[in-house]
C-alpha cells in the first residue's frame, strides 16, 4: 500500500512496566475506514493515545503519511491533520456548545474556510447550531457524541480517530451517529474506529482488526458482520 | 466613622486582594501550581516605583508594569521543569523561588523599608455627603472593578481566553484538541502580571513602606482567600480573595486592639475549618480536583 | 544476612552524622557552633521526614512542633524570676517549673508529640495540597499565639539565658537517636503500611488499611521528634524568639528534605548536612574566606541569594533530590 495514511509497526506500550499493547502492526490507507475491536483492556484506547503522542511507545514506531511521529508533541500531531474523538466524549460540559466547537478550530492548520466547515458540521449535526448557546453538559448523550465528532471535524483532519463512539448510547442513537460518520467518510476523511461493540465496527469499516490482550488476533471484513460466532471466538482467543 | 465608611474601605481593600488572588488563580488553573512567589511580583513592582520616585508618573508606571511582566515571564520559564513533577516539589520550589527573590531584594535594597511616593496625593480625602473617603479608596474600587471585568471579558471572548478556560477544566482534552500548554501558561502569567502591577500601584499608595518581604506579606492572606474561596475555579478564588480583604478591613476596624493581634489565628482557623468542611472552597461547587495525594 | 543488609540503611546515616560530630570537635570555636547547628538541623529534618517521607504529604507545620518543643525546653530550664520578669502573666505551673537538661528534652518531645496529635486529629483527614495549606495554617496560628499570649511564654520577647547544654556529644547522640527511631518506625509494620498506601492509596484502601490512623501515628511520632529537636535547638542557641522558629526555618528544613530526597532517611540526612554545609561556607565567606591565595570576601546578603539559588536549581532540575530518594545500603 504505497499511499498509507497511518502505519503502526511492532508497537509496544507499557504502563508502569506492564505491557498494554504488544507487537501491534497495522496500516490505514488514505480514504480507508479501519476498525479496531476487542474487549475492555485490550489496548485499543492506548493505541489511539500513542498515535496522538500522549503515550510514548516503549518499542516500535508510528508513521503518519510515511513520516515517523516519534518525539512530536500532541499539539504538533493535531496540526498535521489527526483528530481524536476521545472515549466518553470529553466535551467541556461547562462551556457552551459553540465554545466547544471553537476549541476544535484550534487544531486547524489555517483559519481559511473555517466558517464553511462550521456550516458543514451544522448541516451534519443540526444540534450544534440549534443549541449553540447552551452549556454542552445539558445535551443528551447522543447529542454530546455528535458534538464531540463535530468538534473533531472542524479541525479539518485527514485522519479521524474515534474511540468508542457507541459507548453509553441507545442502539437507535448509535445508528444516527454511524449515518453521520458515513457522510464523513464520503467526504474523504480516513477513519480509524475503535469499538468494544464489534458489530457496529465490522459492518461499517472496510476491514476490522480484533485486538485482545494487547495483540492482533484476526481481521474481519464487512461480510463477517453477521457472523457473530467468529467475532466472539476472536474475542476470547478460542 | 460610620458603618458605610468602614464598608467602603473594606470593599476597596477586598478588590485589591481579589486582584492578587485572581493572579494566583489564573496560574493555578492552567498549571496546577500554587505560586508562592506571586508576592515577589508585587515586590518587584513596588521597588520599580521606588526607584522612579523622582521621575514623571508615566515613567514610574511603565517601570512598574515592565518589571512585573518581565519577572512573571521569567518565572514562567523557570517553572517549566515543574510541569511534570509532584505537587510537593512544586510547592516547595515556588517557595524557594520566593525565598531567593526576597534574598535578592535584601541584597540589592537592604532590609530597611523605604517609602514610595508615587501618587501619594491620592491619600487626600474627599467628602461625599457625610462620608469622607480617600481618593485611593475610590480609585481602587474603580480600577479593581475595571480589571476584574476586563479579565473576565478576555477569558470569555478571546480565543486564548477560551483555551485557558478549557485547559483549566480538562488539560488532557485541551491538549488533544491542539491547545498549546506553553501558550496558555505564558498568557496566564502575563495576565496575572498585568493585574498584579495595577494592584501594586494602588497598594503602594495605601502602604508606601516597601521592604524585601512586601509582597510576601500580602500574598499570604491572598492565598488564604484563594483556598477558602476555592482554588479550583477562578471565580471562587477571586471571590475568596475579595472576602479575605473585606474581612481583614472590617475586623481591623471592629475588633478591639488586644483582639486584633489574634486576627491571623482567626483567619487561619477559618482556613482549616473550610478545608475540613468544604475542601472545594466556600464558593466552589464540587470537591476539589486537586484533592489527591 | 538479609537483616544485615536492611540494617545497613541505618548504618550510613549514623556513620555520616557521627563523622560530622567527630570532625566538628577538631575545628575552631566559631566553626564548632556551625557543626552542632548542622546536627540539630539534621534532627529537625529527620523528624519532618518521618511524616513526609512515609505519607507523601507535605507539611509546613513541623516547625510549630519545633517551636513548642523549644519553648517548653527553654521555659523549664530558666529560673522563675527571669521568666516572670519577661512575662508576669505566665501560668504559675510554667513559671515555677524548673527541671534538668534531660528532663527538659523529654518534656519538649512530649509537648511536641501531644500537640501534633491534637492537630493531627482533624488535619490528617486531608491530603495533597489541602493538607499542605492546612499545615501552613497551623504554623501561622502557632506563631501568632506564641507571640501574643503571654500566659504561655515570653510573647514577642527573647527567651534568653537558657542553659547551653547542647554539646557535641548531646547533639550527636541526640540526632543519632532521632535517626534510629525514624529507622525503626520505617522498618515497622506501620511505617511500611503507610508508605505502601502513599504509593498506591486505592490498593491500600482495598486492603483495609486505615490511612487516617496510620498518618496520625506518623504525624504524632514525627511531632514528638520535632519537639525533641526543638529542645536541642534552644539548648544550643541559649535563647529563642518566635521569629526564629517560623517561616524561614519551615522553608529551610522542608527545602533540605526535598533537596536530599524526601523518600529516604539517607536523603533527609544528606539534604540537611549539605545545605547546612553550603550555608556555613557562605557565612564564613561573608566574613572573609582564606583560600590560600589571599582572602576572599563576598558582600553580606550573598549567602541568602546563593542558598536560595542552589535550592531552587536542585528542586527544578533534580526533583527527586540529590540521593534520588534511595537509601544507601549494601544491596
Amino acid at each position: 500500500m504505497p499511499d498509507a495514511m497511518l502505519q503502526i509497526r511492532d508497537l509496544e506500550l507499557r504502563y508502569a512496566g506492564v505491557p498494554a499493547v504488544r507487537g501491534l502492526t497495522l496500516e490505514v490507507g488514505r480514504g480507508e475506514v479501519v476498525g479496531l475491536v476487542g474487549p475492555n483492556g485490550a489496548g485499543k484506547s492506548s493505541t489511539l493515545l500513542a498515535i496522538m503522542g500522549m503515550v510514548p511507545p516503549y518499542r516500535g514506531e508510528i508513521l503518519l503519511e510515511g513520516r515517523p511521529l516519534a518525539g512530536r508533541k500532541t499539539e504538533a500531531i493535531v496540526r498535521s491533520g489527526v483528530a481524536l474523538v476521545p472515549e466518553r466524549r470529553h466535551i467541556f460540559p461547562e462551556l457552551t456548545v459553540e465554545e466547544n466547537l471553537r476549541l476544535g478550530l484550534v487544531g486547524r492548520r489555517s483559519r481559511d474556510g473555517a466558517s464553511d466547515d462550521l456550516d458543514r458540521v451544522a448541516a451534519l449535526f443540526p444540534v450544534v447550531r440549534d443549541a449553540r448557546h447552551r452549556a454542552a453538559g445539558v445535551l443528551s448523550g447522543g447529542q454530546q457524541q455528535q458534538l464531540a465528532i463535530a468538534r473533531a471535524l472542524v479541525a479539518r483532519p485527514d485522519l479521524l480517530l474515534l474511540d468508542e463512539p457507541s459507548l453509553g448510547l441507545a442502539p437507535a442513537v448509535v445508528d444516527g451517529v454511524f449515518e453521520a460518520l458515513a457522510e464523513v467518510r464520503a467526504g474523504g476523511v480516513t477513519i480509524l474506529l475503535v469499538e468494544q461493540r464489534a458489530q457496529f465496527a465490522v459492518g461499517f469499516a472496510d476491514r476490522t482488526h480484533v485486538l485482545a490482550n494487547g495483540e492482533l488476533r484476526l481481521t474481519l471484513s464487512p461480510a463477517d458482520a453477521g457472523d457473530s460466532e467468529r467475532i466472539t471466538a476472536a474475542y476470547f482467543g478460542a | 466613622m460610620t458603618v458605610l465608611q468602614t464598608l467602603v474601605d473594606a470593599v476597596a481593600l477586598g478588590l485589591l486582594y481579589a486582584l492578587v488572588a485572581m493572579g494566583i488563580g489564573l496560574v493555578f488553573g492552567v498549571m496546577r501550581l500554587v505560586n508562592f512567589a506571586h508576592g515577589e511580583l508585587l515586590t518587584a513592582g513596588a521597588y520599580a516605583l521606588l526607584l522612579t520616585n523622582d521621575m514623571p508618573l508615566a515613567v514610574g508606571l511603565a517601570a512598574c508594569f515592565g518589571a512585573v511582566v518581565a519577572l512573571a515571564l521569567a518565572m514562567e520559564v523557570v517553572y517549566r521543569p515543574l510541569r511534570t513533577t509532584t505537587p510537593t516539589t512544586m510547592l516547595v520550589t515556588t517557595f524557594a523561588v520566593s525565598f531567593l527573590l526576597q534574598a535578592v531584594a535584601l541584597l540589592a535594597f537592604g532590609a530597611r523599608g523605604r517609602n514610595v511616593g508615587v501618587l501619594s496625593e491620592l491619600n487626600r480625602a474627599v467628602s461625599i455627603g457625610d462620608l469622607r473617603v480617600r481618593w485611593v479608596t475610590l480609585v481602587s474600587i474603580g480600577v479593581g472593578a475595571l480589571l476584574l471585568t476586563a479579565t473576565a471579558l478576555v477569558l470569555a471572548r478571546t480565543d486564548v481566553g477560551l483555551q485557558m478556560r478549557a485547559a483549566a477544566m480538562d488539560a488532557t482534552t485541551a491538549q488533544l484538541l491542539g491547545v498549546r500548554a506553553s501558550t496558555v501558561i505564558r498568557f496566564a502569567f502575563l495576565l496575572a502580571a498585568v493585574v498584579a502591577a495595577a494592584a501594586t500601584v494602588l497598594l503602594t499608595v495605601q502602604r508606601p513602606l516597601v521592604t524585601p518581604s512586601y509582597g510576601f506579606q500580602l500574598v499570604i492572606p491572598a492565598l488564604v482567600g484563594v483556598v477558602v474561596g476555592g482554588l479550583d475555579r477562578l471565580v471562587s478564588a477571586t471571590l475568596g480573595g475579595f472576602a479575605i480583604g473585606f474581612a481583614t478591613a472590617v475586623l481591623g476596624d471592629v475588633l478591639p486592639a488586644d483582639g486584633r493581634v489574634f486576627l491571623d489565628t482567626a483567619l487561619f482557623l477559618l482556613v482549616i475549618l473550610v478545608l475540613l468542611v468544604r475542601p472545594g472552597g466556600l464558593f466552589g461547587r464540587t470537591r476539589a480536583a486537586w484533592e489527591r495525594v | 544476612m538479609r537483616r544485615l543488609a536492611e540494617l545497613s540503611g541505618l548504618v550510613a546515616p549514623v556513620l555520616l552524622l557521627a563523622l560530622v560530630g567527630v570532625v566538628g570537635t577538631f575545628t575552631s570555636r566559631s566553626v564548632q557552633f556551625q557543626f552542632r547547628f548542622a546536627l540539630v538541623m539534621a534532627a529537625i529534618v529527620i523528624a519532618l521526614y518521618v511524616f513526609v517521607g512515609s505519607s507523601g504529604v507535605v507539611s509546613f507545620g513541623h516547625v510549630s512542633f519545633v517551636a513548642v518543643g523549644g519553648f517548653a525546653a527553654g521555659l523549664t530550664t530558666v529560673p522563675e524570676a527571669l521568666k516572670l520578669s519577661l512575662s508576669p502573666d505566665l501560668f504559675p505551673v510554667i513559671a515555677s517549673a524548673e527541671v534538668g537538661n534531660a528532663a527538659s528534652l523529654a518534656i519538649a518531645a512530649a509537648v511536641g508529640g501531644v500537640f501534633a496529635l491534637i492537630v493531627g486529629v482533624p488535619l490528617m483527614r486531608l491530603s495533597g495540597l489541602s493538607a499542605g495549606i492546612a499545615t501552613f495554617a497551623v504554623l501561622v496560628i502557632t506563631n501568632n499565639v506564641l507571640r501574643n499570649w503571654e500566659a504561655i511564654g515570653p510573647g514577642a520577647r527573647t527567651l534568653s539565658l537558657v542553659p547551653e547544654t547542647t554539646s557535641f556529644l548531646q547533639a550527636t547522640v541526640g540526632v543519632i537517636a532521632v535517626a534510629a527511631l525514624a529507622f525503626l518506625y520505617q522498618r515497622s509494620r506501620w511505617g511500611r503500611v503507610l508508605r505502601a498506601s502513599s504509593d498506591d492509596p486505592a490498593a491500600a484502601q482495598g486492603a483495609g488499611v486505615d490511612i487516617y490512623r496510620q498518618r496520625l501515628l506518623a504525624f504524632a511520632l514525627s511531632g514528638a521528634l520535632a519537639g525533641f529537636a526543638g529542645g536541642l535547638l534552644v539548648h544550643l542557641l541559649g535563647s529563642i524568639t518566635t521569629q526564629q522558629v517560623y517561616l524561614d526555618l519551615a522553608f529551610l528544613t522542608l527545602a533540605m528534605l526535598v533537596i536530599g530526597g524526601f523518600r529516604s532517611l539517607w536523603g533527609a540526612v544528606v539534604g540537611a548536612l549539605l545545605v547546612s554545609g553550603i550555608n556555613s561556607l557562605l557565612l564564613t565567606a561573608e566574613r572573609g574566606l582564606d583560600l590560600g591565595i589571599g582572602e576572599v570576601t563576598v558582600p553580606t546578603g550573598t549567602r541568602l541569594v546563593t542558598l536560595g539559588a542552589v535550592m531552587a536549581l536542585i528542586l527544578l532540575f533534580r526533583p527527586t533530590g540529590v540521593t534520588g530518594g534511595r537509601e544507601l545500603t549494601l544491596r
